[in-house]
Parts: C-alpha cells; structure tokens; sequence
C-alpha cells in the first residue's frame, strides 16, 4: 500500500464518513473488488474507533429486539437457518484454512465466486417475518435462474415486484429486474450463499437501484446435492 | 458514571469476539447477549449520527441484522469486535440518513447540540483509545473539530464546509492533513 497513499487516504475518508458523490462510490467499488482497500479500511475503523466511545450509550426502542429477532428468522426453525448454519460453517473452515490475511481470503472468495457449484441451486422465498414459501428458485450451474410462485401472489396495481440477489457478505443487493407474480425466467451469475430478495416497488421497479419498498420475501440459495 | 459502560465493553471485548463466534455457529442466545452488551451502546452511535429517532433504530436493526448474517466475516485476527461491531452501525446510519436527504429534498433533521467539552475526555479509557487522545491532542483545535464531527456526527465534507462557514476545499485539504498526521503519530 506504501505506494498507494492516495488509496490510503480515500479509504481513511470512507472510515470517517466524509465522501459524497463520486469520491463515495469509488470507494464503494474498491471496497468490493480491491482487496488491499479492504485491508486498509480495516486498518482505519481500528484507529478511529475509540472516538465511538465519546458518544454516551441510548437504550434502544423496546421493541427493537423482537424486530431484530424476526428479521434474523427467529421463527423458521428450519431449512433456512439450518442451511446458513452450515454454510457458516463450511465458510469458517475456509478461513482458518487460510489464516493469512484478507488478501488470500478475499481472491480466494473471488475464484469461488467465479466457478459456480457444479449442482443446481434451491432457494425457498419465504416472507421475513415467517410464514409459508411463497416463491421458489432454482439456479442451474449454466447460470439460468427460474423463479415460481408457490400459489398465487396478489401485487397492487400500482407496484411491482422486484428480485434482488444480496450476496454473503454484501450489504447491498443487486436488482435482478422486476418480477412478474407469475414467476420469470432469467440468467444470473450468483455466488453459493446469495440470498434472494423480493421487495415491493413502484411499477417498472426501483428507480434508485436499491430496493425503496418493503422487502416482501427471502431466502438463502443452498446446494442440493 | 454515564459512561463506564463503553469502557466496560471495550474491556470485554474478549467476551465480545467470543459471542460473535458463537453466533456465527446459529447460537441465538449469544445473539441476545450480543444484543444486551452492545444495543445501548450502537443505538447511542447511530442516534448520533442520524439525529432522528425511527431512522436510529432503523439503523440498529440493521446492524444487529448484519451482525448475525455477517459474524461469520469477524476474524479476531484482523481486527477487534467493537470495530466490526461500530463501524457496522456506522455505516447503515450514515447510509440511511444520507439517502433520506437525497430522497426527501429540504429535509432538515433536528439542530444539532453542542457536543459536551469532555467528549474527548472519555477516549481515555482504553489504550487504543489514550492514543488517539495523544494524537488528536497534536492537531490544533479547528481539525481536532473537524474529524470528530465527522465521525462521531457521520457529517460529510460539503456539511462540514456548511456547518464552519468554511470552503469545501479547505475542509477536504485539513481532513486530509488531519488523517496523516494521525497515521503518523498512531504508529509511533
């Protein structure tokens, strides 16, 4: 990194919460495809976080931990949380595996994201808040996605579904287009581990790229071999 | 004592790490704990920085929900607990808020107080934090100021440059120098 103050400097700013605009986003993308940025962000919320401490804890809204605890799927009890368990799991063998450093880590994380699992993909969209699948995924190892309503799914006239893939470790989805109720076919690229988001949108989807309505359904994309 | 309870998280951080292992295996009851010892204390940050009640606790959620997705990213190795655990809440209040005020033009949230003159004070408690201290202390007043409203209050260059009645320019440029200065000193 010596020979990259620069990267040292914008990743210092992104820390402390300062970049807007363009500055912003380009710390966004190298936080996600640069390694060596990552490491150096790491670095910063190390240094900077004992300022944290000057802010005096707030008790949080009673209910908040009932809100937290639904939307961790507290209630499913089964295949999700089992399956995430067990991804988890494989995820921290391969890091202590490693045990050098982000760098390795992350373009090894690059190479696994890059070759698809050799086997079909399932994932059961259920609502967040717990209830019956309403929709079911199946990712092909080519990279065909087929998405169906389990039933029938009642969309106001006015909105529009959309699908979004937030993979393990993002914090931001990626739009995969809107979805008509009655399921849709499409091509994506997507790592083990991604969850599938469905979020409530004005009609023709988001126009922010984020979702901006409530995120309807979820489920985690596991193997089925 | 209002504020022994940060220092006394930062002292179990060991505890911490060790919840965080626990709820990447699916132990929910470490998630609670986790939630216990750390709740108050990120809702405390994103309130800061957002300034508006619901948008605050928007913020916690998410960050408690990203806590458990993500726990399986924390690696003791590369950093400390409350560092992943802040700069998590840090984060999606800065991101909240910043897309509040793009989505809903002329929004002003609630005036700012005056942050308390022994703020600073409290960075005392720990070793990492008696460094900064030390180091924030070889800056002169104005950029001292400067890099704790931005990273306490989650204020960008252009509010900062509003809210000191100072060019943009200038604020980026004093950051800046603020930053390296600071690099420098924490690593003697």
């Amino acid at each position: 990194m010596s020979d990259a103050p620069d990267r040292d400097l914008l990743a210092a700013e992104y820390v402390l919460g300062t970049l807007e605009g363009d500055e912003a986003q380009e710390a966004a993308r190298l936080l996600r495809d640069d390694p060596a940025f990552a490491v150096a962000v790491r670095a910063w919320e190390a240094r900077l976080v004992p300022l944290a401490n000057t802010v005096p804890p707030v008790a949080p809204p009673p209910d908040l931990w009932d809100r937290i605890s639904a939307a961790t799927g507290a209630q499913a009890g089964g295949t999700d949380n089992v399956v995430s368990l067990a991804l988890r799991r494989r995820m921290r063998v391969w890091q202590a595996s490693t045990g050098v450093g982000l760098a390795i880590a992350a373009s090894l994380a690059a190479f696994i994201v890059l070759r698809p699992v050799p086997a079909p993909r399932v994932a059961v969209l259920a609502p967040l808040a717990g209830g019956v699948p309403v929709l079911v995924a199946t990712a092909e190892p080519n990279g065909a996605l087929n998405v169906r309503p389990n039933g029938t799914i009642a969309v106001p006239s006015d909105r529009d579904l959309e699908l979004w893939a937030l993979a393990a470790g993002e914090t931001r989805p990626r739009s995969l287009g809107v979805l008509p109720a009655g399921g849709r076919q499409l091509v994506a690229s997507l790592s083990p581990g991604t969850q599938l988001l469905v979020s409530l949108e004005p009609r023709g989807g988001s126009p922010t790229g984020q979702p901006t309505g409530p995120v309807l359904y979820g489920g985690r994309l596991v193997a089925v071999d | 004592m209002p504020h022994d309870e940060p220092s006394r998280a930062a002292a179990g951080g060991d505890d911490t790490a060790v919840l965080l292992r626990r709820c990447a295996d699916g132990d929910r009851a470490a998630f609670r704990m986790l939630y216990d010892r750390w709740g108050s204390r990120l809702h405390g940050i994103a309130l800061r920085i957002t300034r508006q009640a619901a948008l605050a606790a928007d913020a916690t959620q998410d960050a408690f929900v990203q806590i458990w997705q993500q726990a399986h990213r924390f690696d003791p190795d590369r950093g400390a607990a409350e560092a992943f655990l802040v700069s998590l809440v840090r984060y999606r209040a800065l991101d909240l808020v910043r897309r509040q005020s793009r989505e809903v033009p002329g929004h002003e949230p609630d005036e700012r107080e005056d942050e308390s003159p022994d703020a600073l004070s409290r960075l005392v408690s720990t070793a990492e934090g008696a460094a900064l201290h030390r180091c924030l202390g070889t800056l002169d007043e104005e950029r001292r100021r400067l890099v704790m409203l931005a990273f306490v209050e989650g204020q960008s260059h252009s509010e900062l440059a509003q809210r000191l009645k100072v060019p943009l320019g200038t604020v980026k440029s004093s950051i800046r120098r603020s930053l390296l200065s600071l690099r420098e000193c924490l690593a003697s």
